[in-house]
């Protein structure tokens, strides 16, 4: 079956993952772009093997979406890597498709041909895929953002711009994701917007992520001006930071929390799994 | 210091804080909002009155301060704030739609009809409309161009949700939908319709509350397909072989209505809903349709492609302008 053979493939994308981090830190660029390229190639062509083999598109569980996830991270890590060159990012963004691999590995779900009528839809995989890559760019910034809020601050970034930029990519893909889905419902169960409680809560995460850009663009007069800033202080507002772990926690019940909610228990559309 | 100018966020948040508290107080002394009470045309007027309190307020942003300080940052800041609180909530108590159409109160558990909750977003919508105003104000006559590629970004994703929440808000009540049973059983035919006669086609159908309606159109359904996977209890696609008659334009149409593929006859998209097997063949299948009528969807439309426009412009261009405490270093 070809879920058994999902482990060769994830093995060998983590190790060409794995060497591509080692040389972001060695300051060997192209090396890591290309290692981490490769990766993705190999994890790709596995996703493309299901997609043929199951004759659906592999996004209905839960375990289906990971596996897109566990494709996104890295791309987005990559994406940073290539515009700002943090050098840690490639190692993050690699234990965090890790972690995402070996749930997969050791819960498997049962991938089966089968799909419901209403999943049978054009918009099926933009509305996923879209969704997954903003959910990668976002989680990108959570770990930045944790990053930040942890770290020494001799190693601090100087402010939050490049941050800012992770965002306003995740985020665009987010709304792409939403009106995607919007337009899909409208084709398949009669109206563009239910309140169901995905729906919820992803108007919940969209606005939070909007009240993060509305706070960055706030002018903050307590701050040091700009002339200071040029000088090498360090101006670092930890409540825009904090705001990025809650809302990557709204992100998360968004995504897979509310599957355990009492509030949406046989009530969404979004069940995945049956 | 509070209420000392310019104010800040602590301001704004006393002000969503406020309309929080009038939102409370309405709820227990007026009670949940009816929406069926915005049918056509009370829509229309509440929306001009709403573009005119933008307007007012926009023009009084110079005298009073109050009106300035609306469409700044601090303002939206936390307005954004309360809906997410408000929104996560909603996500947190089990929503349920009353139960009859009387007065019934059943704050958080009925969100859309919670004054806090609809006052809140009423608040950014009004946000919306007087950034917008602003913005469209600063433009000015000469660089037109220039000024348009920096703004349009900033207008799409503004305007474009402006419009998708207020028009998507007042029209829903204008919103029919209906479920149609149809069969191709004269007995069982018979039964739905509750005509002596027997019709080959169907042109009732009945509203969540169970009233009937008729339509100005009416439907044959001439066979119902299903197809199985391989286990034989998963279905893998039903639709309906239908015949639609139009009672306008006096023409037939003949359809196949599937999951996913509505079809759409004098302003009705007609979408296969469910299906009921009986003991019997297929030939005597019965299949749920629904009809559904939104006569303000183009503009919610209009206000999504905006969105989406504009959230494709964000990618491709950027931040360009940063204020200065934000300035780009790395």
């Amino acid at each position: 079956m070809l879920w058994n053979s999902f482990i060769y493939f994830a093995i060998a994308s983590l190790l060409f993952w794995a060497a591509g981090a080692y040389f972001a830190w060695k300051s060997k660029a192209t090396t890591a772009i290309t290692l981490t390229v490769v990766g993705l190639c190999v994890f790709f062509a596995y996703i493309l093997m299901m997609w043929v083999t199951l004759e659906r598109p592999p996004m209905r569980t839960m375990g289906e979406t990971r596996l897109w996830y566990s494709l996104f991270l890295p791309l987005a890590g990559l994406f940073v890597y290539g515009r700002w060159r943090y050098k840690w990012i490639l190692t993050f963004s690699a234990i965090m498709a890790t972690v995402f691999i070996c749930i997969n590995l050791f819960k498997p779900e049962i991938h089966t041909k089968m799909m419901m009528p209403a999943l049978q839809s054009p918009w099926f995989a933009p509305h996923v895929i879209v969704y997954m890559f903003a959910y990668a760019m976002l989680g990108a910034s959570f770990l930045m953002a944790v990053w930040i809020l942890w770290s020494p601050r001799s190693s601090m970034p100087k402010n939050l711009g490049g941050l800012d930029n992770l965002v306003y990519v995740g985020l665009a893909f987010m709304t792409f994701g939403m009106l995607f889905g919007a337009l899909w419902a409208k084709e398949a169960w009669g109206h563009y917007w239910s309140w169901d409680p995905k729906e919820t809560w992803a108007a919940a995460t969209w606005l939070g992520y909007l009240c993060y850009v509305h706070y960055r663009r706030y002018p903050h007069r307590r701050l040091p001006s700009s002339k200071e800033e040029g000088q090498g202080v360090v101006v670092i507002d930890r409540v825009a930071l904090w705001m990025l772990v809650v809302c990557f926690l709204l992100l998360q019940v968004c995504w897979w929390g509310i599957n355990y909610l009492p509030s949406a228990q046989g009530t969404s559309v979004h069940t995945y799994g049956m | 210091m509070i209420w000392k100018k310019p104010w800040k966020l602590t301001e704004g948040f006393l002000i969503g804080a406020g309309l929080i508290i009038v939102g409370l107080m309405l709820q227990l002394s007026i009670g949940p909002i009816h929406w069926s009470l915005f049918a056509w045309p009370v829509n229309i007027i509440v929306l001009a009155v709403l573009l005119l309190i933008i307007g007012v307020v926009f023009i009084l942003r110079k005298r009073v301060y109050a009106c300035q300080f609306l469409g700044t940052y601090a303002a939206a800041v936390p307005a954004l704030c309360y809906a997410v609180g408000l929104t996560v909530v909603m996500g947190l108590v089990r929503q349920v739609a009353p139960a009859s159409p009387e007065e019934e109160n059943l704050w958080l558990h009925d969100m859309l009809t919670f004054w806090p909750f609809v006052l809140i977003y009423t608040y950014i919508v009004l946000i919306l409309g007087l950034v917008i105003c602003k913005r469209w104000m600063s433009m000015r006559r000469y660089d037109f161009v220039g000024n348009v590629s920096r703004i349009l970004p900033f207008l799409l994703n503004h305007l474009g949700l402006f419009i998708a929440l207020t028009t998507a808000t007042l029209g829903n009540a204008d919103m029919q939908r209906l479920q149609m049973w149809t069969t191709n059983n004269p007995e069982m035919a018979n039964m739905f319709s509750g005509a002596d006669v027997f019709h080959q086609y169907e042109r009732f159908a009945m509203d969540d509350a169970g009233l009937k309606h008729e339509l100005p159109l009416a439907i044959e359904l001439k066979r119902f397909i299903m197809e199985m996977y391989d286990d034989s209890i998963t279905p893998r696609r039903y639709a309906s072989e239908v015949i639609i008659y139009s009672k306008s334009s006096l023409h037939q149409y003949a359809a196949t209505i599937d999951v996913n593929k509505p079809v759409e006859v004098d302003g009705w998209k007609i979408y296969q809903k469910d299906y009921r097997l009986t003991e019997a063949s297929d030939a005597s299948q019965i299949s749920i349709l629904e009809l559904v009528s939104d006569p303000w969807l183009p503009w919610v439309y209009a206000g999504i492609f905006m969105m989406l426009f504009g959230a494709l412009l964000l990618l491709f261009q950027g931040r360009k302008t940063v204020p200065p405490s934000n300035r780009q270093t790395v």
